[in-house]
């Protein structure tokens, strides 16, 4: 009893977030006047080809200047920035066209590109990522075949060592990569990754077919397919995983660079904190629920009827990690545990089979990127739960713990 | 001599193997040079696992597969002898948001890739390059459906016994007051007259004074002489129960019983590349699926009319996709008030793990009839199998009997045999699933 009364006092005394959210005055300033510096020297370069003014763009779409600093004042926030940085943020996303952008599609079913530039995340997000100078990609530009191969090289050639290449899809290693083959001369789906990530500024894996294998990669894996970070090395690599990736993490990696030139801070699977910092457990609507040991046992029951916690139908929120519950989908509309499904951890690797649909975590195995403690503790919390039938959500505390742990691991 | 073209701009990636005879193509074989083994990673998975797996197949149908998936399942348990119920709520939430995918896909083709190609082919000037106005709609259409569906693409909300959203009335003002923006931006922006009105058009006389984009998609498809090119087999097919379709078999203008047991794939004729894509036929027999096949089978006027004249042209099937549009965006409406919202959402069924047997769940997708068959074994999949819609139209075939996409290309030039295989709205990253 005395265990419990200490666990219920860790728990609502411990930190929810794991992310350092302030770094204190000194880092700030100094990091603003670099982003000050660096925006000074983008406004001097010239716009990319002839890509749109974004100010023209906003106009002819009736969005005012009010509403577009609105939208630059929320992804300050998402950038875990302090407010004095929404200017910078504003301009920054002005100068996307200053930032020249390769986008591969490797073994994948297109749905990032669909999330990113054709259907979801906020209209300006939408009109900020037509308006950067997205140099190639195979399912939007109008050129093909060999045009398309020319237009690749060009690109590659004129921005050499300058370009963003954002990878879409897993690599297939299998069958020497004959699983998956590009353009005219049949050239594999690695090789032709490794070619264009020769000279690239950076990389960014989109999704999670990208980052860890994805859904091509599940067991038996018939393809052999591996995450781009498998394949690329000494390159830097920001890693946006999720089923489909939230346009609104693209949109902030890329402003992150334009505004600092460098990557995002990043976690020690290379997702940036600003997103993967935290829990999408956090953040749920539904978390108080699971605090309050209501759960929804079967799809339909009452519980399910009263919108309550998801945990033993298999939510995996508890462990996985992401802004979801806080950013949502389809210009905010909506997200899956609203819709009372419960999440599938789609960020976290290998979610295909260990974390999909209706298991508990204690029942799924899964040995966690944060140390692999949970299942234990889950059997132990979920034993309490019933047996003396009061709410205490025990394993939050151990996922702290869980958590505490990684902290110390992350680079 | 053979000349190899490879196609992007479409969800994959499609090398089209052309045969010219005097600057006209004799014949065309279709590879897609890529897979990822989706049916062999889902044998040994837990069912409700092919409801989380089966939507990644594809990012632009990812709910047809969620549908297609909870449609099989369900059906494997009728056939353990336990029926599954649901309640009209929830059939029609699955309906709707079916239907909103429908929408999205087909607004981002006229956008993304029709007025774009058609523009490429004549030279035009009259009809602007919007691929935003596109993007637009499209997010208006995914918007409503994740109010249903918790996000898109990639949604799995469906589970045996109907869905897992408890809506309020809320949310259901919120989906109608989007439709109503949705149904004004397809009518000020694509149509150029009322969604009702336009639904009620006979023939083409009835829109020959409209200056609309689809005003002037028309007449840049009569001008390109697309109503006496393009011809397919004439022989369409749907298949998936829907209220907004008909599940038929139509040779010409009549209409046949069609069941779904006697779809069945074979390896597609690709000599000169390993394509991964099979070929999809109905008693041996290739037919077109999609918008044009549902609006025959549905009896459209319009559409019967502009068949009468054109048969099935590339400029019928154009408008068909169209037309089509507009018939979905009518038949939401219908659907979200006829929600009935104090009905439950998900009727509870017995475990899966009680569950032995096979089931078929079959789905109208945007471009034509997916079907999944599964085999369980106590809840576990033994087998998966998935044949999706673009098998159909854009099959490789053989010169004796080609698929309806090599049909439709036959004696064009490339670059007209090339806008052509795009009106069949490809899209490759199911087939190869």
């Amino acid at each position: 009893m005395a265990d419990r009364i200490e666990g219920v006092k860790k728990l609502f005394t411990s930190k929810s977030a794991r992310v350092e959210t302030n770094k204190g005055d000194a880092y700030y300033e100094k990091l603003f006047e670099k982003c000050q510096a660096r925006i000074e020297e983008l406004k001097t370069q010239q716009p990319i080809n002839n890509r749109l003014d974004i100010t023209d763009v906003l106009e002819m779409q009736g969005i005012e200047r009010r509403d577009f600093l609105k939208w630059a004042s929320a992804v300050t926030g998402m950038l875990m920035l302090p407010a004095s940085f929404t200017p910078l943020v504003a301009d920054a996303a002005l100068l996307m066209n200053r930032a020249p952008v390769i986008w591969l599609e490797l073994s994948d079913c297109a749905g990032n590109s669909e999330a990113l530039l054709r259907s979801d995340g906020p209209q300006i997000d939408e009109i900020v990522l037509d308006i950067i100078s997205l140099e190639f990609h195979e399912t939007l530009q109008a050129a093909s075949g060999h045009q398309a191969e020319k237009q690749l090289e060009d690109a590659m050639e004129t921005f050499k060592d300058k370009y963003l290449l954002f990878v879409e899809g897993a690599v297939p290693l299998g069958m020497n990569g004959q699983f998956g083959t590009i353009g005219a001369s049949g050239e594999t789906m690695h090789d032709h990754l490794l070619r264009v990530a020769k000279h690239a500024a950076a990389v960014v894996a989109v999704g999670s077919c990208a980052t860890f294998g994805g859904v091509p990669a599940a067991a038996p894996n018939p393809t052999g397919a591996v995450g781009v970070m498998d394949v690329i090395q000494g390159k830097p690599l920001i890693n946006i995983p999720a089923c489909p990736a939230n346009p609104a993490n693209m949109v902030g990696v890329i402003l992150h660079y334009i505004l600092t030139g460098q990557v995002p801070e990043l976690d020690s699977l290379l997702r940036p904190k600003f997103a993967f910092g935290y829990r999408i457990h956090d953040n749920c609507e539904r978390r108080a629920h699971f605090d309050a040991g209501e759960y929804v046992e079967e799809w339909g029951d009452e519980g399910a009827k009263n919108n309550f916690c998801l945990y033993k139908v298999g939510c995996k929120g508890p462990m996985t990690f992401n802004n979801c519950s806080i950013v949502r989908y389809n210009e905010g509309v909506n997200w899956p545990v609203g819709v009372g499904r419960g999440c599938i951890g789609c960020s976290e690797p290998d979610f295909w089979d260990k974390y999909a649909y209706e298991r508990p975590m204690a029942d799924a195995k899964i040995k966690a990127p944060t140390g692999g403690v949970e299942k234990t503790v889950d059997e132990f919390g979920l034993g309490l739960l019933t047996a003396a039938g009061i709410g205490i959500g025990i394993h939050a505390v151990a996922s702290a713990v869980a958590g505490k742990k990684e902290d110390g691991g992350e680079a | 001599m053979i000349t190899k073209t490879i196609l992007e701009q479409i969800e994959g990636e499609a090398s089209l193997y052309f045969d010219m005879k005097d600057n006209l193509v004799d014949f065309v074989t279709i590879a897609f040079p890529h897979f990822r083994g989706m049916e062999k990673m889902l044998e040994g998975k837990n069912a409700m696992d092919a409801l989380v797996i089966t939507p990644r197949v594809c990012g632009i149908c990812g709910h047809s597969h969620v549908l297609a998936s909870v449609r099989a399942i369900e059906d494997a348990y009728k056939n353990s002898g336990f029926t599954v119920n649901i309640t009209q709520k929830a059939s029609k939430v699955r309906e709707l948001t079916l239907v909103l995918e429908l929408i999205q896909n087909h607004l981002k083709w006229i956008y993304l890739v029709l007025v774009p190609h058609l523009k490429e082919l004549c030279g035009s000037k009259e009809l602007l390059n919007t691929p935003l106005k596109g993007a637009y709609g499209a997010s208006l259409a995914t918007k409503i459906l994740a109010i249903f569906a918790g996000q898109w693409p990639h949604s799995s909300y469906m589970v045996p016994g109907g869905i897992t959203s408890d809506f309020t009335y809320v949310d259901l003002t919120k989906a109608k007051s989007h439709l109503q923006k949705l149904t004004e931006y397809f009518e000020t922006e694509t149509l150029g007259v009322s969604v009702e009105e336009f639904l009620s058009f006979e023939s083409c006389k009835d829109f020959a004074s409209l200056e609309s984009d689809f005003a002037k998609i028309e007449h840049l498809l009569i001008d390109l002489g697309m109503q006496k090119k393009g011809h397919a087999k004439d022989a369409f097919l749907s298949l998936g129960t829907h209220e907004f379709s008909h599940a038929a078999k139509v040779k010409g203008t009549k209409l046949f019983k069609v069941v779904s047991k006697y779809i069945d794939t074979q390896d597609a004729y690709a000599p000169d590349e390993k394509s991964y894509a099979k070929n999809a036929l109905y008693k041996k027999q290739f037919y077109e699926t999609g918008p044009l096949a549902r609006c025959m089978a549905k009896e459209f006027k319009l559409i019967k009319n502009m068949h009468r004249r054109f048969k099935d042209s590339a400029y019928t099937r154009v408008m068909a996709r169209i037309y089509e549009t507009a018939h979905l965006l009518a038949f939401c409406k219908k659907l979200l008030d006829e929600i009935d919202i104090s009905e439950v959402s998900c009727i509870e069924t017995i475990a899966l793990k009680n569950i032995s047997g096979i089931g078929e769940g079959v789905v109208e997708a945007p471009r034509g009839p997916l079907i999944h068959r599964v085999q369980i074994k106590e809840g576990i999949i033994k087998s998966y199998k998935i044949i999706t819609p673009t098998q159909y139209n854009i099959a490789s075939g053989t010169k004796e009997n080609p698929s309806p996409a090599q049909q439709a290309m036959l004696h064009c030039s490339q670059a007209d045999a090339k806008f052509i295989f795009r009106t069949f709205d490809v899209c490759s990253v199911c087939t190869t699933h």
